[in-house]
């Protein structure tokens, strides 16, 4: 096909009423068409596995640090509660003297304590 | 590509691809991959961008498919898919070069063509996609539509999600830059 027919077939092309199958089976047979490299769909399915191992990697790491996160929180709950009985046991109550260790003291004995009077 | 997967229809192998069958995604590709190589290379021209676009689509097609409603036909879902990503492309380019070059508006064109395409053909090719390069992007996207895909102007508002109007005033405006392009080529 010469220049100047492809080039008003392509304008026709343009024309809102032009059938353009037939434009595109002409533009095909005069070597215009358009299609990827040969092996275009395994380089797809190669790059969706190997996201997909990478999110399943992910997923197992995300996994496996839950899992770490509720044994600790689980040890630390078990140790603050040990710890308050203990605490209840030794000092009697639970106020802010008894965490202090000074549940029993009092002030003029921290005064003569302090001053050696 | 496994031979069963020949002959069913696109809403099973959507449905076989969601439950994680890989063949039934590659038939999918095997499908619809000239015409998505239509859109991207129509509008980027014939390069390894086009390439990667194009296997940037049928991945993003991958990951959604699950939202696929089968209202449309799968074939527009991914038409659309393909369009926004060459348009992203595009914008992404005309950032790129406006940032190294005075004129801010050229855009990076490369054409290969196989050796053994003839003298005349690869003159036809070449001729098609320096036009197309050479169109302002709103109208080379109705262009490809139209003369690359063969859609009827009904189907490339719908496609574009433009009212019929636009398309036909862009198609009219597009002819015009197209024929003066043409002579200087």
């Amino acid at each position: 096909m010469k220049h100047s027919e492809l080039k008003n077939l392509i304008i026709g092309s343009l024309d809102n009423e032009s059938d353009n199958n037939s434009v595109v089976r002409t533009l095909e047979n005069e070597g215009i068409s358009y299609d990827f490299r040969d092996g275009f769909t395994e380089s797809v399915l190669q790059k969706i596995m190997a996201d997909t191992d990478i999110k399943a990697r992910e997923t197992d790491f995300l996994r496996s640090m839950r899992v770490a996160f509720n044994r600790i929180a689980i040890t630390g709950v078990a140790a603050i509660i040990l710890l308050l009985i203990s605490i209840f046991i030794a000092e009697g109550s639970l106020t802010l003297n008894s965490f202090l260790g000074i549940g029993d003291t009092f002030d003029e004995g921290i005064i003569s304590m302090l001053t050696g009077y | 590509m496994k031979e069963s997967y020949r002959q069913t229809d696109d809403s099973e192998l959507v449905k076989a691809s969601i439950a994680g069958d890989k063949l039934a995604f590659g038939e999918i590709v095997e499908r619809y991959r000239r015409m998505v190589a239509r859109t991207v290379k129509g509008m980027l021209g014939d390069s390894v961008f086009a390439e990667d676009i194009g296997q940037e689509v049928f991945i993003k097609l991958y990951y959604s498919l699950s939202e696929f409603r089968g209202e449309a036909k799968l074939s527009t879902y991914i038409q659309k898919i393909a369009i926004n990503l060459t348009l992203n492309e595009i914008k992404r380019r005309k950032r790129f070069f406006s940032m190294f070059s005075q004129k801010g508006n050229s855009e990076m064109y490369e054409f290969e063509v196989a050796d053994h395409e003839s003298e005349e053909k690869r003159d036809s090719g070449e001729l098609v996609n320096k036009a197309l390069m050479s169109l302002d992007p709103r109208f080379r996207i109705i262009v490809t539509m139209r003369m690359i895909q063969g859609y009827s102007t009904k189907e490339t508002a719908e496609i574009l999600n433009l009212p019929l109007g636009t398309v036909l005033s862009r198609l009219s405006r597009a002819q015009e830059q197209l024929k003066e392009i043409l002579e200087k080529l």
